[in-house]
Order: C-alpha cells, then sequence, then structure tokens
C-alpha cells in the first residue's frame, strides 16, 4: 500500500515509462531535457522499490519478481546500459544499483537474472566496453565486477574475444579507469579458481603474449600490478599446470632476471617472487639451467647484495637464503 | 560425548580455569589451592603481604601436599573481598586486558595496541609448557611460518610476534575475535545453529579453504573450536599447529602425518594409512563440522578415543537427520565418504545446490550470537578497566559483603555479573571516575 498519498505505478507502468523515456533520450530529439528528467525519476521509483526508502521498506517479493520480470521482458537493462552515457550523474550510479541489485536475486537455489543475461550476453559486452569512456567507466566496473562473481557470466567473459580489451583498458593513462579496469581483469582471473585454471590453460599461449606486453609496459603501475598478479596466479596451487608450463621457457626467466634489476624497489620485490619458482623448481629444463649456469657467480652476488635492509621480513630472507644456496650448488647436466 | 575427543590428541590436558574469578577471598587462613588464585595470608594486615599475580602462581608449578589441606569454615558475611588488582601491564606498544581463552600452550588475552588503538589477542607461549607437548615447539614455529605468508580475509592474521627470554615467553599477536563457533555450539540450544546461520559460516570457511589449498597448505584440524569469528560475524580460521605445506612442484597433495582431533579425523588416518591426501583430510573435517553445526551432533561417536577411532575407521556415519533436508543430507554424505577419493573438492561443494541457496530463517529460530565464555554481550574491551585502574586508581581497596549490599541496593533478587562486581567500588569513587570521563561516550559505564 501507498505510504503517500499518490497512488504508486505498478511495476509494468514503471518499466514501461522508464522504457519510453530512454528510447526518446537516445532518439535525442527536442524534448531530451524531459526525457532526461523522466529517466531520472523513473530510475530512483524502481532503485526505491528494491532498496526502500528511509520511511519506507524494500516492496515485496511478488512485487520485485515482477518488476525483474518486467526488466528482462521489455530487454531494459541493455537499452539502460547502451544508453548509460546518456543519462545524468546520479541515474549512472541509480542505473548501478538496480542492476546489481536485480543481479543478486535468488530464488532458491536460482538467480533468474543471472540465467537471464547468459540469454543476453550483449549486456556483458556493452558493459566490458564502456571501459572506453571516461565518463561511465566506473559504474560499468562495479556492475562487471557484480557479474564476475557468477561463475556462469564470468565464464563469457574470459572466453570472449572481447576480454583481451582488458590488456588495452588496464594501460589506459586515466588512472582510475585503469585500476578499475585491472581490479574487473584481476577479479576475471582469480575469482573461480577451476574455472580460471581451466581458460588459462587452453588459451595459455594467447594469454601470456598479451600478458608479456603488461610486464614491458611502459607505465609503471600497469608493470608493477600485473607482475604482481602474476606471481600471484603461478603460485596459486589451482594453476599448477600453468605454473610449470611458464617456468620452463627461458624467455620468461630472462624477462623476470630483467625485472630483478630494473629501478624501482617494489618491481625488483615482486620479481623475485616469481623468479624463485625457477630457481626452485627441481626438474628444471636445460635451457633455464643454461641460463641460471651462465650467470651463477653473477647471481650469488646479486642476490646476497639484494634488499638486505629487509632484515625484518625472516620469510623474504629464509628464501633468499635458500636461493643463493641452490644456485650455489647448480652443476650442468651430465652427459 | 567426552568433549575431550574434540580436542588434539597430542596435546597434553591443562586444567581449564573454572571462573573468571575476579574476587580473591583474602581471611582464609589455610593454604588453599587453586587454580587462579594462590594466596596465603598470615596477619589480617593486608599490607604486609605480597601477592602474587597468577602468572607467577602458575610459573611456581606447585604441588602441593594434599595432606596438608583441611576445611576451614568462614561466615559469609565476615568474608572480605578484594576487588582483583587490575594492575596495568604493558607488552612492547601493547596493554593487556583479561584472558580470552586458555589451551594447552598457554593463554590468550586481549591486548590493545597502544599506538593504532586497534584490538588485538595475543597467545602467550611457555617455553616451559611447550616442551611438555609433543612437537610443541615444532609446531610453533611452523605456524608463525604459515601465518607470515597467508594473508585471507578467513584466515586469522598474524600482526607480530614478540620474544621474552628472561620469562620464556613468545606472544604471537593476532586481530582480535570475540568467540569460538565451538564455545556457541555449546551455549546455544540443541547445540546447533539453524541452518541459515551454519550456511554462512560454511561458505567462508570454503573461501578460507580454497585460499588454504591454493597456497598449497593443508590445515588437518579444521572443527569449529578451530573456527573463530569478529564482531561482523567474519570466520576466521585459525590453528595451525599441525598444519602442513605442500611441495609446490609436486602436483600431488600427499601428508604422511596426521595430529589432529580424533573426532574430526577422516578413516584413513584412524586406520593408520602411511600416505593420504592432505586436502581431501580438510574436506572431511569439515564435514564432520557442517554436520556437528546443523545437528548438534557427530557423525562418528565412541565410549572412548579407541572406539571412535574404531567407528570412524569403519566410515559408516550416522546418516544425517532427515529434518536436515534432503540437500544438505546429500552433501554431508558426500563429503564424509569413506574413499577420499569420492569426497568433493571445495569447488565441486561450493556449486552444490545446499551451498548455492541460502537457506530461510525457519519459523522459532533465532540466530546464535558470537560470544566466548568470558564476554559480556556487548565485547565490551577487557582492557579499559586496567587502564582505568591505572590513571583513575581507586582508595578503597577492600570490601564486605554488606558494602556491595548498600551499593547495590538489597541486591535481593539481582544477579550479579562479575563485571559489576569488580567496578563495585565505592559510590564516591564512581562518581570521581564518572566525572573524569563521562563526558567521552566510548568511557561511560554501563
Amino acid at each position: 500500500m501507498p505510504l503517500f498519498g499518490k497512488s504508486q505505478k505498478s511495476p509494468a507502468e514503471l518499466v514501461r515509462s522508464l522504457k519510453d523515456a530512454v528510447t526518446a533520450l537516445e532518439r535525442g530529439d527536442k524534448k531530451a531535457e524531459k526525457a532526461q528528467e523522466d529517466v531520472s525519476k523513473n530510475l530512483v521509483l524502481i532503485k526505491n522499490m528494491l532498496y526502500g526508502t528511509s520511511d519506507a521498506e524494500p516492496q515485496t517479493d511478488i512485487i520485485v519478481a515482477q518488476l525483474a520480470q518486467e526488466l528482462y521482458n521489455t530487454n531494459l537493462l541493455l537499452l539502460l546500459i547502451q544508453n548509460l552515457n546518456r543519462i545524468d550523474f546520479e541515474g549512472k550510479k541509480d542505473v548501478a544499483q538496480v542492476f546489481n541489485n536485480v543481479l543478486r536475486r535468488q530464488i532458491g537455489t536460482r538467480s533468474p537474472t543471472v540465467e537471464y543475461i547468459c540469454t543476453k550476453p550483449e549486456i556483458l559486452f556493452t558493459l566490458m566496453s564502456g571501459y572506453e569512456h571516461q565518463e561511465i567507466a566506473s559504474n560499468c566496473g562495479t556492475m562487471l565486477r557484480e557479474c564476475a562473481r557468477y561463475e556462469a557470466l564470468a565464464k563469457i567473459m574470459l572466453y570472449s574475444d572481447d576480454f583481451y580489451n582488458f590488456f588495452r583498458y588496464v594501460e589506459v593513462s586515466t588512472f582510475d579507469i585503469a585500476s578499475d579496469a585491472f581490479s574487473t581483469f584481476k577479479e576475471l582471473l582469480t575469482r573461480h579458481k577451476m574455472l580460471c585454471a581451466e581458460f588459462l590453460e587452453a588459451n595459455y599461449d594467447k594469454v601470456f603474449s598479451h600478458y608479456q606486453r603488461l610486464l614491458n609496459s611502459e607505465n609503471y603501475v600497469t608493470r608493477r600490478q600485473s607482475l604482481k598478479l602474476l606471481g600471484e596466479l603461478l603460485l596459486d596451487r589451482h594453476n599448477f599446470s600453468i605454473m610449470t608450463r611458464y617456468i620452463t621457457n627461458p624467455d620468461n626467466l630472462k624477462l623476470m632476471m630483467n625485472m630483478l634489476k630494473e629501478k624501482s624497489r617494489n618491481i625488483q620485490f615482486e620479481a623475485f617472487h616469481v623468479f624463485k619458482v625457477f630457481v626452485a623448481n627441481p626438474n628444471k629444463p636445460k635451457p633455464i639451467l643454461d641460463i641460471l649456469l651462465r650467470n651463477q657467480d653473477k647471481l650469488v652476488d646479486f642476490l646476497t647484495k639484494f634488499h638486505t635492509d629487509r632484515s625484518e621480513d625472516e620469510q623474504f630472507n629464509d628464501e633468499k637464503a635458500y636461493l643463493i644456496k641452490q644456485i650455489k650448488e647448480l652443476k650442468p647436466l651430465e652427459h | 560425548m567426552d568433549p575431550r575427543m574434540c580436542r588434539k590428541i597430542s596435546s597434553s590436558e591443562s586444567l581449564p580455569d573454572a571462573e573468571n574469578v575476579e574476587y580473591e577471598v583474602s581471611n582464609i587462613i589455610a593454604p588453599q589451592e587453586s587454580e587462579e588464585n594462590f594466596l596465603i595470608e598470615g596477619s589480617p594486615e593486608p599490607n604486609s603481604v605480597s601477592w602474587l599475580d597468577d602468572e607467577q602462581i602458575e610459573d611456581l608449578d606447585l604441588n602441593l601436599d594434599q595432606t596438608n589441606l583441611f576445611f576451614h569454615r568462614v561466615d559469609s558475611a565476615d568474608i572480605i573481598y578484594r576487588s582483583k588488582k587490575k594492575k596495568c601491564k604493558m607488552v612492547g606498544k601493547y596493554v593487556m586486558g583479561d584472558v580470552l581463552g586458555e589451551g594447552s600452550y598457554g593463554k590468550v588475552k586481549e591486548m590493545l595496541d597502544s599506538e593504532s588503538l586497534c584490538r588485538r589477542a595475543v597467545k602467550i607461549l611457555k617455553k616451559r609448557k611447550l616442551r611438555r607437548i609433543p612437537n610443541g615447539e615444532q609446531n610453533v614455529q611452523r605456524e608463525i611460518q604459515l601465518l607470515r605468508i597467508l594473508r585471507h580475509r578467513n584466515v586469522i592474521e598474524l600482526v607480530d610476534v614478540m620474544y621474552n627470554d628472561e620469562k620464556q615467553k613468545m606472544y604471537l599477536v593476532m586481530e582480535f575475535c570475540v568467540g569460538v563457533l565451538q564455545d556457541m555450539l555449546e551455549s546455544s540450544p540443541g547445540k546447533k545453529f539453524p541452518q541459515r546461520q551454519a550456511h554462512d559460516y560454511f561458505t567462508q570457511l570454503l573461501d578460507g579453504l580454497e585460499y588454504l589449498h591454493g597456497q598449497g597448505v593443508v590445515h588437518k584440524d579444521i572443527k569449529p573450536g578451530n573456527l573463530l569469528l569478529t564482531l561482523d560475524h567474519t570466520l576466521k580460521i585459525t590453528d595451525f599447529g599441525v598444519a602442513e605445506a605442500l611441495d609446490m612442484f609436486s602436483p600431488e597433495d600427499t601428508c604422511y602425518t596426521g595430529q589432529g582431533s580424533p573426532a574430526f579425523q577422516p578413516p584413513e588416518i584412524a586406520n593408520g594409512a602411511e600416505q593420504f591426501s592432505g586436502i581431501k583430510v580438510d574436506i572431511w573435517s569439515s564435514g564432520v563440522t557442517l554436520y556437528n553445526m546443523t545437528t548438534g551432533r557427530y557423525p562418528f561417536e565412541g565410549d572412548n578415543v579407541y572406539r571412535l577411532l574404531e567407528a570412524i575407521g569403519r566410515g559408516e556415519p550416522a546418516p544425517p537427520p532427515a529434518a536436515l533436508g534432503p540437500a544438505l543430507g546429500a552433501l554431508l554424505e558426500r563429503m564424509l565418504k569413506r574413499d577420499p577419493a569420492l569426497r568433493p573438492t571445495v569447488n565441486e561443494i561450493k556449486r552444490h545446490v545446499w551451498v548455492q541457496a541460502t537457506p530461510p530463517l525457519e519459523a522459532g529460530e533465532r540466530l546464535v550470537s558470537p560470544r566466548s565464555r568470558r564476554s559480556d554481550e556487548l565485547h565490551t574491551s577487557t582492557v579499559i578497566p586496567y587502564l582505568v585502574e591505572r590513571h583513575y586508581a581507586s582508595a578503597q581497596e577492600y570490601f564486605t559483603e554488606r558494602d556491595l549490599r548498600h551499593e547495590l541496593g538489597d541486591g535481593g533478587s539481582r544477579t550479579l555479573s562479575t563485571a559489576e562486581l569488580s567496578d563495585g567500588e565505592s559510590t564516591r569513587q564512581k562518581r570521581r571516575w564518572h566525572s573524569s570521563c563521562g563526558r567521552l561516550p566510548s568511557c561511560r559505564l554501563t
């Protein structure tokens, strides 16, 4: 029952008038200002239905279910996202809030919105391309990360060609967009362990050739973040076979050895955590062993002087001592 | 079942201290043996006695001649109470509070970081006690080593490690938690949680386990007694004393030793297998934990440890009660498969219907609030009284039953909480304390 005088619009009416307003906005004719107003107003009404307000509880499950059903039937979610850049500042945030709320809806074990988006993957691709537009990037980011929590949706995104755009987004010059894109990128690669491991295994060459570019980026933040993430990925046991594959490639070892010598101490430190895996590997293939042997003395010398001021960090010092010992004891393969 | 079976085999049992004694009875002449307080007083003038604090008493390692003890009757009205000295003590930059819990290795106390004002918990390990526990010192070293690397929302964070060589003590400073699942279960009706609540904790346990296994760490002692809760209901896996780090370069997760708690051990360990899958041990123990949280019982029971292990070894768990519903029943049955290979992986459990759907709170069910045996409802900091004592020290050290009654206005039907008792000083003092810091909302006495 409405709490304040006016009779409340039904979910169907609300969704219809929002859709009309967004369509008018999209057309961009002379009534654009009025349309803008209508969009904002209707978005607030829908948001209040889902979240409630300071003096009204959220609507009952039945009303919310009707609302969700109308949203699916009219494809309004996609329309809203496609026109997100035309909606005003508060409205953009409302779209993200409505989207995330509807997405989280559960009926028993089912998540109807997730199922709906699976049939309409354009929603995901439109959201991902949101990183191309500065004014909607962060709104799309919040929606994308909410989507990434669901394995089915994460899978669609990972296995799409659009996923490789992330390697570009995380490097853009606007810092907050790049960071937002990186956190989504990381979420996609780490959230669902088995899915990620399968994906990386199946697309190893493509992903890591792209990844290599991040590690060589001109941008310090990109280099550092991607190196850190690489360490996390390789040291996670779920990615065991990816790790074993990565550490057999001499180019990867060379890259890490170069990063050990970078100017930035943070990058040196992160590189150390990847480098140690190459050295600790009990079954080093010949090309890796050769590189290490060729640089044996230099490496021992380098590591002995490496970050000596980290005396507090026992873990690091133990690992360093272990690596030095390993490298000292390296012997060429017989025959 | 004997609660002892829920603890580790390897730990030598120490007496749990009976009560959080806030009062010391001071006019008893005969020596009295007690875990908490050991007072010998010859003269009625208390000033002539040098008091020992709890820890000093424990350090004495007393072995009293039992025959020397005799009953000594003192009329209750004559008992003089003395509020326990809240002597403010600092270890490093931390202010010590009260005991939160106790294990075989030593005590866990609350602390306050005097620089960041963060509440912390400290595990105090005594070399002397550690030496008595098989592999004690080794286990602690391993725990420290593991906790240093691990960083996850659902894994306890080790904040700091301090050593006191003189006292032969080690302090492991950790995140502050308000309760152990085990204690909550014991205090709840039917010793179980509503499914809604168990579901919340179980999914967090899965997140923590997934992370641990991803880091190549097998916990090997998952049980409600090793799951803590923070104020915001975040579950923290703790006690890595018997955990093991897997070989990074081996695709297998083979382990050779099992030292966990009997009731939570899988059949392969109960049957003494030489090697077994470490990860599947954690899956089994999580299954027993879930069984226990939702039914208040254990899938295997026995009159003693041998019977229990025998029952586990046969691997026929008591079927989950039908009241749990088919989804949860099926999940439990799968997690408690005798053959480790048939048990699901964490990822498979996460996809299970019972885990996917949040069970509703049934009519009449109430959520159990996190609590330990010692904390009050609001989880007030126990460090504050020490700070109050330090800065607003009271003059009156002794008071009698009569004082107490007067203070509480006949105190007839009201039951005293220990907190009230310890603050039960004369009204004059109270006023002073109020006037000095009552203006700060966080300092207000409740």
